[in-house]
């Protein structure tokens, strides 16, 4: 029997060597994916409209500003989604209407080696994370990537440490809060260019506010809108992970 | 010439040190050596192959800045591996131990949980 699963493994990994010849090179513009008219309109055009060497987030921030706006509502509407399922619907910790478990927020055991390293990383990946937030006009990257990695971190250091104390620094509250002003950055910054004479979502007409050239101006609001995406996706992160890992119930709760 | 045999041999021997820990995987009876064959053999093939690629990369770009930064970004992902994967095998063996994993031992060895051998 092994030796057929050897075969099986052995064919096939010769089957995969061999078909990765006929690949495009990499980043061909030329490659079957890029055949379609639209594709080509942006591999031409892209960099002289939004100055934005990364054509991804051009299209994901400029040309499709509708798409990624309500998907930013889409993950707030998810964490709303699942507070509404496994909370307990009652913010206030003395209102609650099942007194918690005692077992919920158990603090994991403490590790020197686990602690230390956490401490060492966990500035590091919050750095690369803003990098990451920051540079997604010139590397791949954007405030989806960036908000993982931030909440990341933040759930790094809960899962390493005391867990009730790291939690009551950011309520459940103080998090749909951020998740709101998230949205609110980026629809308040397409409605803003309304006042300027332009569409929604129309970052030409800003350049009123900046002074410089309309393609910065593009190039900009770009960034301000993935700050905002930012802040909605880390904070419904770390609300999904709290309410996960305590079962529903609030965080700063002193009675269990 | 001589820097690409020296990163062309780095990469092979992290290979090599690659396949000893999927063989100590599969192969290991019980789970705290096959946690000591993920952990050691991970770190040491990874870091090796990372630091065979940027020497490539280096001695293929003629040791222009642009490159000695790819290089040092490369550095940084093996300074995070070098911390990260010996810590997490470290706590996955002590939450294995916490949960009463008993490690396999000689049949006449008398106690079990305190001694262990690797």
């Amino acid at each position: 029997m092994k030796v057929f699963q050897t075969i099986i493994a052995v064919v096939l990994g010769a089957l995969l060597i061999y078909a990765e010849a006929d690949f495009p090179a990499w980043a061909s513009s030329k490659s079957p994916a890029n055949a379609g008219e639209l594709s080509q309109y942006y591999i031409k055009n892209i960099y002289d409209e939004t100055l934005v060497p990364n054509m991804v987030t051009a299209v994901l921030a400029d040309y499709r500003g509708y798409d990624t706006l309500f998907e930013t509502v889409v993950v707030f509407t998810a964490g709303l989604a699942i507070f509404a399922i496994l909370g307990t619907g009652v913010m206030r910790e003395k209102k609650t209407a099942v007194p918690a478990p005692k077992r919920i927020y158990s603090e994991p055991p403490f590790d020197l080696i686990v602690r230390i390293s956490t401490r060492m990383l966990v500035p590091v990946i919050q750095l690369f994370a803003l990098y990451v937030l920051a540079h997604g006009h010139h590397s791949p990257g954007g405030g989806f990537q960036g908000g993982v990695i931030l909440a990341a971190s933040f759930i790094m250091l809960e899962l390493s440490s005391d867990l009730r104390a790291e939690a009551a620094k950011l309520t459940h509250r103080m998090s749909i809060w951020l998740g709101i002003i998230g949205i609110v950055i980026y629809a308040g910054w397409g409605t803003l260019s309304l006042f300027f004479g332009g569409h929604f979502l129309d970052y030409d007409m800003l350049q009123a506010l900046f002074p410089l050239d309309p393609l910065m101006a593009r190039s900009h609001s770009m960034l301000i809108v993935e700050v905002g995406v930012a802040f909605t996706v880390s904070s419904i992160m770390l609300l999904i992970f709290r309410q996960l890992v305590s079962g529903g119930y609030s965080i700063p709760d002193k009675q269990a | 010439m001589i820097i690409e045999i020296i990163s062309i041999t780095m990469i092979i021997s992290g290979l090599f040190f690659f396949l000893g820990a999927v063989a100590g995987i599969i192969r290991f009876p019980d789970f705290y050596t096959r946690m000591h064959a993920a952990g050691k053999g991970d770190t040491l093939s990874t870091v090796l192959v990372i630091g065979g690629i940027a020497l490539y990369y280096m001695e293929t770009h003629h040791w222009e800045w642009s490159a000695i930064l790819v290089a040092l970004k490369l550095l940084a992902i093996i300074i995070f591996i070098f911390i990260s994967s010996p810590t997490s095998t470290h706590i996955l063996m002590k939450a294995g131990f916490d949960a009463g994993i008993k490690p396999k031992l000689k049949e006449n060895s008398e106690n079990n949980t305190t001694s262990e051998e690797s």
